[in-house]
């Protein structure tokens, strides 16, 4: 298995990553090395094996529909790097 | 956007739409995955926590009432409930978003392959039920709409975009996003391609709405975005079995906006392919002030949502016990009640579908029922159907925050029936009752309405106003049989109004024969 150059700057789009070439080229080599060690899992008969969706298992595990305590929100915009009218304030995006 | 023209496109090119529809959970106390309360509006980021601000090492814990809730509008369009289930992270980047994933469902939803059969009347109805061979009824045609799927997943925040025109994101200088929305129950639904007019779509909408609201699980509220209905449209020619290139609409914030915005778009898909031109595959706006859609992106980026399954939850198994249980919970629905509003109160379909296609008048209507007597059900619809809902309308009330009770407007009906008060002496007793005037025998009193059923009280009447007509009883003898209206007006005169009109035209009658 090998990962292009390609599908390494398609990922780091998708995850908003900017990248420089060597960067890229760098990369792609380690993301390589760590298929190549996934990829040895195909060489094995998991033909009657279920897809573990947990490591843990149980099923249903769920919360009542009650109210819990929420955070202040001098709090939640604490981590804010800018902030305006209680809201978090985010620059020009898109179109 | 003129009907004709829609009309007259729709007789060259079929059109194919599917709906998404998102439903905020908004009857829950709280949100999906967190303790956060659930409510609309106020003071921006006051409702939320760790989990739904995407906190490094904050658990999400399912909502229990939330997979319910998800399971029980399954059961009520007849979905397949999956046995096994779970969440997967949806993997993208938006502002609105804190984790940079949406936890939602993939592969294995909760819900799969229902339908719903969605009844259209008036005009047109007939031209279609012949040209697509669905089934035809008395007053139009009924069309059986496939439902893909309903899972759960969670709403995002909310952005307000700053120093653009009219909010809209291009043209601002900065956002602000408002997390107290974000993480709120969500569910999905998805139809299937089977929709193929403007005005069924605008039907299944508002027939699954009925339904999320009879059970209790959302307020469905279009104007506020608790319910979203998105479409994808396309064209293709009559009789060629391959889609064409579809479009995604979205911004329909009405029933009315979702017919516009479908209608809108056919005629533009049709314009362009009558013209040579193609169908770009992307999503368009609709604006409702311009009545046109359009182009929400420039460039549109292949979907890459990288979906896994989210490894802070275990998946679900739902067994017979569950889904049982589930089931008792289901209300009666809309149409059921409709169908028994025909059957075992003798109401006309029409009469019977207005009252069941609103809950609170459905409500108001069963109890009024209840204090007035079945075999009184068709007066108390009449009464609940007219002089009530026309003061509804106007004062921009629903039934059950009118300040009339039920067994009041009962109370009423039972005055018409036991002749105390003639019709038109109700309809004042009604204006009054609207004002806050109290119980209708109350209001009879006070106004001196009650109508004169006496007998002996009008015989004597009668007689009286006989006597002082010698003439005309004598012309009316001879064959003159139009004064009869005469002597009626004579006598209404002469009790002010209050004689018993049936019990004049019968005693007059009587007397002169």
């Amino acid at each position: 298995m090998a990962i292009t150059e390609d599908q390494v700057r398609h990922v780091a789009m998708l995850a908003r990553l900017g990248l420089d070439d060597e960067q890229i080229a760098s990369l792609g080599v380690e993301l390589n090395d760590i298929l190549v060690q996934v990829d040895r899992i195909s060489a094995l008969d998991l033909a009657d094996i279920e897809p573990t969706a947990h490591a843990v298992a149980q099923v249903n595990v769920t919360r009542t529909d009650e109210v819990r305590p929420c955070l202040s929100r001098e709090d939640a915009l604490r981590n804010a790097p800018q902030q305006q009218d209680g809201a978090f304030l985010i620059p020009k995006f898109g179109a | 956007m003129a009907k004709d023209r829609l009309a007259e496109v729709l007789t060259r090119w079929e059109a194919v739409i599917g709906l998404e529809i998102h439903t905020e959970l908004t009857s829950l106390q709280t949100k999906m995955f967190c303790g956060c309360p659930v409510a609309f509006g106020g003071e921006p980021n006051t409702r939320v926590c760790p989990v739904c601000l995407g906190l490094p090492g904050a658990l999400p814990v399912p909502n229990e009432l939330a997979v319910e809730a998800t399971v029980l509008a399954g059961l009520a369009i007849e979905c397949d409930i999956a046995r096994y289930s779970q969440f997967h992270r949806k993997n993208y980047f938006y502002p609105d978003m804190p984790k940079d994933y949406q936890i939602s469902q993939y592969d294995v939803p909760f819900c799969l392959g229902g339908h719903l059969d969605v009844e259209v009347e008036g005009e047109g109805a007939k031209q279609r039920a012949e040209r697509s061979g669905v089934t035809e009824t008395d007053a139009g045609y009924v069309t059986r709409i496939g439902v893909t799927r309903i899972h759960l997943e969670e709403d995002t925040g909310k952005m307000i975009h700053v120093g653009g025109s009219e909010g809209r994101i291009s043209g601002a200088t900065h956002s602000l996003v408002d997390f107290n929305r974000a993480g709120t129950g969500l569910m999905e639904l998805v139809s299937e391609p089977d929709i193929r007019t403007p005005e069924e779509a605008r039907r299944f909408a508002s027939a699954l709405r009925l339904i999320f609201l009879s059970l209790g699980i959302s307020d469905c509220s279009m104007e506020e975005g608790s319910m979203r209905v998105d479409a994808n449209v396309s064209v293709r020619p009559w009789g060629q079995e391959a889609f064409g290139v579809k479009a995604e609409v979205k911004n329909m914030n009405s029933f009315k906006a979702l017919h516009d915005a479908l209608a809108h778009e056919i005629v533009r898909q049709a314009d362009l392919l009558d013209g040579g031109g193609t169908v770009a595959q992307e999503t368009r706006h609709w604006d409702v002030a311009a009545k046109k859609t359009s182009s929400l992106r420039g460039k549109e980026e292949a979907h890459d949502y990288r979906y896994f399954p989210e490894p802070d939850m275990v998946p679900f198994t739902f067994d017979d016990a569950y889904i049982d249980r589930v089931r008792t919970r289901m209300p009666e629905l809309p149409t059921a009640r409709r169908d028994r509003f025909m059957r075992d109160l003798g109401l006309p379909q029409h009469d019977a579908t207005v009252l069941s296609g609103d809950l609170a008048l459905a409500a108001f209507y069963e109890a009024a029922v209840a204090a007035a007597g079945v075999g009184r059900a068709r007066q108390v619809s009449n009464w609940t159907l007219g002089e009530f809902s026309a003061f509804l309308n106007e004062a921009g009330l629903q039934a059950d925050g009118a300040g009339i009770a039920p067994a009041a407007l009962a109370a009423l009906v039972a005055l018409i029936e036991d002749g105390a008060i003639s019709g038109k002496q109700a309809k004042d007793v009604f204006a009054e009752m609207a004002k806050g005037g109290g119980a209708p025998e109350a209001i009879v009193e006070r106004l001196g309405l009650r109508q004169m059923s006496d007998a002996g009280e009008l015989e004597a009447v009668v007689d009286r106003v006989l006597a002082a007509n010698t003439g005309q009883v004598e012309s009316y003898r001879a064959g003159k049989t139009g004064l009869m209206g005469y002597f009626v007006g004579a006598v209404m005169r002469e009790t002010g109004g209050q004689a018993n009109p049936a019990m004049v035209n019968e005693l007059l009658a009587r007397r002169l024969s």
